[in-house]
């Protein structure tokens, strides 16, 4: 499972599919996470607020696939933020579609009030609570995690989730968390702090 | 990468241009924490019965002309400064971090203070509506309780009230005010329409200023337009004339309604009847015209709009803590969210503590809440925004004289120099008719004591700014960079925002 799909299933930890985390910060962490999946292929590089492709061989995910098709398309546009906001916007549908391509959730339409809203229901509760499981446990362990799992904790924690995937942990693991994030290579630590940074200032603008 | 590619047309640019605010968006933004029943019937009658001074409708006027002059320094200097919205972001960047801090200090205690204070004027503003529907009201904090519980709950759930919602209200709210201001204006005192309180004379008495310090309050939610920087049509064009637009309609606005109240009681009798009626001034002069329906159309109206202001007061003074937190100058729990509704919920929660701590205060030892609680408050923290102002406009001066980027001298220096000497000048002589301003006696120590909670609290930001230096470099560096300060560790240069690339806006 690719880190987008990880964060999808922990923002949407219910037996319904339902949020556990208000739509921009999930946009903005799932497009962080299918940025981080091309980084993690070493197809793109971060640096200096810049995405930067570096390798435009097709990864093998449809997904990545796409998203490396759109940064090399329109190259005008590198800044991480621009790109982060952009991919923001559909990246739920996105990765939920993966998700359900994959077996793991199954698409559901409802109509209420005359609006069809779509939302990813679990096809085995055990799969789809997972990953928030196995990031605690990771934490738990003395011996530091693999960098796609670093980076999603961080990731995790840029959107404001860090609570809800530890809220049984001790203080040690909230201490891990903390060392980890800046010992990620440089690209994905910038990575998570710009995604970091998008989340505040959506909640900043608030507003209209 | 072949030149065509700049020119076809762009998916990021298209997707991210939909949603971007024009001109009539951000000003009904900006209006909507205006309120403009609350200052009417609320800020100026008050005014008028304490201060006793005339010259509110020109202090409107003069104060708008000084904000306009600000904001042309201010807007240029927005494109540039992550964390625009917040004046501590410019006094930071321009005069330095330890005195951001300070800055910031003084804007928490500022907008907390304008958020209280409103507590105690939904009491009287519900009254009138209370009796009709129920024939009897409860005590005014019974009332407050109520509307602070609501902002409370709302500002947990992150319910910025809809545009649509307040979009109407605003647009009803103006129609009926400018209704009342034709009514009085028809039927003026005495049978003629005496423009005697627009006379410059007015400005120039013991007390002046005061109803500066006031006007400075009615126009307090202005500074909110450049949030938009980043996300509206065209940065260059769209946030300046929404600025200066809103500025224009507040004190069109204001100024007319506050001087047509003169007409209607005799500019020599203004201060008596607000004296005697408080804030149902103005209900009870469209009483005497208009009927019973527009009466109670105008009482609905002021309740709804002091929640109104209530909400948006909250919520900025949230979003400060908030973005303080991000930058760890606060403890780092008022930078967390609710992760379900994205609500800063620890700062949310805070504002929402001392609110109830004061209405408890009040209630307790019986201190009259219009008067000492609304006023107090209100042109307390009015004073404060207006400190804020004048050190934003030296910040700007500051900030484009070493910054060597394109703009025109009027834009880096002449405007903000104006607009600098001029506040410097309202503060000065706000200070000296603070006595006037409160409503207390010129020996009282609240006349120094209010106005000196500013100087404090500033001094303190900045020593704490000065010990985060040496202590936390770390911290330091964020400083001023409110949300954007996440990503200070990885920017080439601390204190710039991330780039944005000029394709992705238009």
């Amino acid at each position: 499972m690719l880190i987008a799909d990880e964060f999808f299933l922990i923002a949407h930890n219910d037996s319904r599919g339902k949020a556990r985390l208000h739509p921009s910060a999930t946009g903005l962490g799932l497009a962080g996470a299918l940025l981080g999946e091309l980084v993690l292929f070493g197809q793109i590089t971060v640096s200096g607020g810049l995405v930067t492709v570096v390798d435009r061989r097709p990864p093998a995910d449809a997904l990545a696939h796409t998203v490396l098709d759109q940064l090399i398309g329109e190259s005008q546009h590198q800044s991480v933020r621009t790109w982060l906001s952009f991919l923001a916007q559909s990246a739920t549908t996105s990765v939920g579609e993966r998700l359900a391509r994959a077996g793991v959730l199954r698409r559901q339409e409802s109509r209420r009030l005359l609006r069809t809203s779509v939302s990813y229901v679990p096809i085995d509760l055990n799969v789809v609570a997972w990953p928030a499981t196995r990031l605690r446990a990771l934490l738990d362990r003395p011996d530091p995690p693999g960098v796609p799992d670093a980076a999603l904790l961080g990731l995790v924690s840029a959107a404001g989730l860090t609570r809800e995937v530890l809220w049984s942990a001790g203080p040690r693991a909230h201490h891990r968390l903390a060392v980890l994030i800046p010992a990620l290579p440089a690209p994905l630590r910038e990575l998570v702090a710009h995604t970091e940074a998008a989340v505040g200032a959506a909640v900043l603008r608030g507003g209209p | 990468m072949p030149p065509t590619t700049l020119e076809r047309p762009s998916n990021v640019s298209d997707a991210l241009a939909r949603g971007r605010l024009g001109v009539p968006s951000v000003i009904f933004f900006v209006l909507s924490a205006a309120a403009p029943f609350t200052v009417i019937a609320g800020v100026v009658t008050t005014g008028y019965a304490v201060t006793g001074v005339t010259g509110i409708p020109l202090a409107f006027l003069a104060v708008a002309a000084v904000l306009v002059l600000f904001s042309v320094g201010y807007v240029a200097m927005a494109r540039r400064v992550a964390n625009a919205g917040a004046f501590y972001a410019y006094i930071s960047r321009g005069l330095g971090r330890p005195a951001g801090v300070g800055a910031a200090w003084v804007a928490l205690i500022a907008y907390n203070a304008l958020q209280v204070g409103l507590y105690g004027t939904i009491g009287i503003a519900a009254e009138p509506v209370l009796d009709r529907l129920f024939g009897g009201h409860p005590h005014w904090w019974v009332v407050a309780l109520v509307a602070w519980a609501l902002v409370g709950v709302l500002g947990l759930l992150r319910v910025d009230i809809n545009g649509l919602v307040l979009a109407v209200l605003l647009i009803t709210e103006i129609a009926v005010i400018v209704v009342y201001d034709l009514a009085q204006l028809t039927h003026p005192a005495g049978g003629a329409v005496s423009v005697a309180a627009l006379s410059p004379e007015n400005l120039v008495v013991p007390g002046a200023g005061a109803v500066l310090v006031l006007a400075i309050t009615g126009f307090v939610g202005f500074e909110s337009s450049v949030v938009f920087s980043e996300e509206s049509k065209d940065p260059r064009r769209t946030v300046p004339m929404a600025t200066y637009l809103s500025i224009a309609i507040i004190a069109a606005l204001y100024a007319l309604s506050s001087w047509t109240m003169t007409v209607a009681t005799g500019p020599d009798r203004i201060a008596e009847r607000a004296g005697e009626d408080s804030v149902l001034l103005i209900f009870n002069l469209a009483g005497e015209h208009l009927g019973d329906t527009a009466v109670l159309i105008g009482q609905a109206l002021f309740v709804t709009s002091v929640l109104a202001a209530m909400i948006s007061f909250h919520n900025t003074t949230a979003r400060y803590a908030f973005a303080l937190g991000r930058e760890r100058v606060l403890p780092a729990a008022f930078g967390q969210t609710s992760p379900r509704t994205g609500s800063p919920r620890v700062a949310s929660l805070a504002q929402t503590v001392l609110g109830l701590v004061v209405i408890v205060l009040y209630a307790v030892n019986g201190w009259d809440p219009v008067l000492q609680l609304f006023y107090w408050a209100g042109t307390g923290g009015g004073f404060g925004v207006l400190l804020l102002i004048a050190a934003t406009s030296v910040a700007v001066i500051s900030f484009f004289a070493r910054q060597r980027v394109p703009e025109t001298l009027w834009r880096r220096a002449i405007a903000p120099g104006l607009a600098a000497v001029a506040l410097a000048v309202i503060i000065v002589v706000a200070l000296d008719n603070f006595a006037n301003l409160l409503g207390v006696a010129p020996d009282s120590p609240l006349r120094w004591a209010i106005p000196a909670v500013y100087p404090v609290a500033a001094l303190l930001g900045l020593l704490w700014g000065l010990v985060l230096r040496r202590s936390r470099p770390d911290v330091y560096a964020r400083i001023g960079l409110g949300a954007e300060s996440a990503a200070a560790a990885v920017l080439p240069e601390p204190g710039q925002p991330a780039p944005v690339e000029a394709g992705a806006r238009r």
